[in-house]
């Protein structure tokens, strides 16, 4: 079973390669945030409308190069006067950095290449898990939270 | 597939679909200003300055601890049909608004079968479908049969008249495709 704690310990790794790394998100391609750390611990952004925008951004450039027939797509860069957003393939997921303007982009383009390939193994295991075999246990607390749910909604 | 997230919190996508200027922003915008028994996280729409979606608008709702709706809406206009298919990646549950209006027509029957085009077979099997007959206001409205012979609809889809301005139905039809996602969930 994939440990939940090793997309914190890559995304942790990448943060720490270069001191104009502000954030680092990791989403699937639902737009699903599944993972995230900040440089400081208090960074207010909503990070799952960050990772659903990311997302959402990603797959639709991925949709531009295939309408165009231009093979796969490696990594979205968008510069703005006060920073930098990196997005990028990681199997089935996309991983998300954002930065200061000051950052070393051969860097970052660097790590991300070579941490997506662990992320996406990882993710792999992740998304692979539940569907495949989940235990009883896991099973009972879904249903419970389901009907919890679900009597919530009724009372709405 | 149920999504978790690394808190161990169980994600359902519901996405608002349909013509343009339909009425699905609205829909949403109501749900998320009105009603107070969902717990709502930040609005986040990505729309031009006259506030037209260009990509989707996007609510995290919640009913209960552990299980979030993350909401959506589709930009409406033709133009945006690449972006409509990314919105629909992983989608759980389509509630379709559908626009009254006799000049839309053609556009109700364009949307829906651009939705049964993306989804396939899944639709109405493994996704859930909520259908909102909105502008119900409207002096000139088609009649409800009208629209869902337009539509190709039979009995087996709840359909909701709703005036989205107003909120009139938009609870109720929101509740419904909610409640038909976690039954299908519980009941697979």
């Amino acid at each position: 079973m994939s440990d939940p704690k090793a997309f914190d310990k890559i995304l942790t790794d990448i943060i720490r390669q270069d001191k104009h790394i502000k954030k680092v998100i990791l989403v699937d391609k639902t737009g699903l945030t599944i993972a995230n750390v900040s440089k400081l611990s208090y960074y207010p952004v909503d990070v799952d409308s960050i990772g659903a925008i990311a997302s959402a951004v990603f797959c639709a450039s991925e949709e531009q190069g295939k309408n165009l027939q231009i093979g796969e797509l490696e990594i979205v860069t968008s510069e703005f006067s006060e920073g930098k957003i990196f997005a990028s393939a990681c199997g089935k997921g996309v991983l998300c950095v954002v930065s200061d303007p000051e950052v070393n982009i051969g860097m970052v383009r660097l790590v991300m290449k070579k941490q997506g390939v662990q992320l996406a193994d990882e993710l792999d295991k992740f998304l692979a898990v539940e569907p495949l075999t989940p235990s009883d246990k896991d099973k009972e607390i879904d249903e419970e939270d389901l009907k919890s749910a679900l009597a919530e909604l009724e009372r709405v | 597939m149920i999504r978790k997230d690394d808190k161990g919190r169980i994600h359902l996508k519901l996405v608002f679909y349909g013509p343009s200027l339909g009425g699905k922003t609205t829909a949403l915008r109501w749900l998320y200003g009105k009603v107070e028994g969902l717990q709502k996280g930040e609005f986040t729409a990505i729309e031009d300055e006259t506030n037209r979606t260009l990509f989707f608008d996007y609510v995290p709702m919640s009913a209960g601890g552990r299980v979030l709706f993350d909401v959506f809406t589709v930009a409406g206009q033709k133009r945006h049909r690449h972006q409509r298919k990314v919105v629909l990646q992983g989608t759980d549950g389509i509630l379709f608004v559908a626009d009254s209006s006799p000049d839309q027509r053609d556009e109700n029957t364009e949307s829906f079968e651009e939705l049964k085009l993306f989804l396939g077979d899944a639709l109405g099997r493994e996704i859930p479908i909520v259908v909102m007959l909105n502008k119900r206001d409207l002096p000139n409205r088609m009649s409800r049969d009208e629209m869902l012979d337009l539509l190709g609809l039979g009995g087996n889809v709840p359909i909701y008249e709703t005036i989205a301005v107003q909120g009139v139905g938009v609870k109720r039809a929101f509740q419904a495709i909610a409640r038909e996602v976690i039954l299908k969930r519980m009941y697979k």
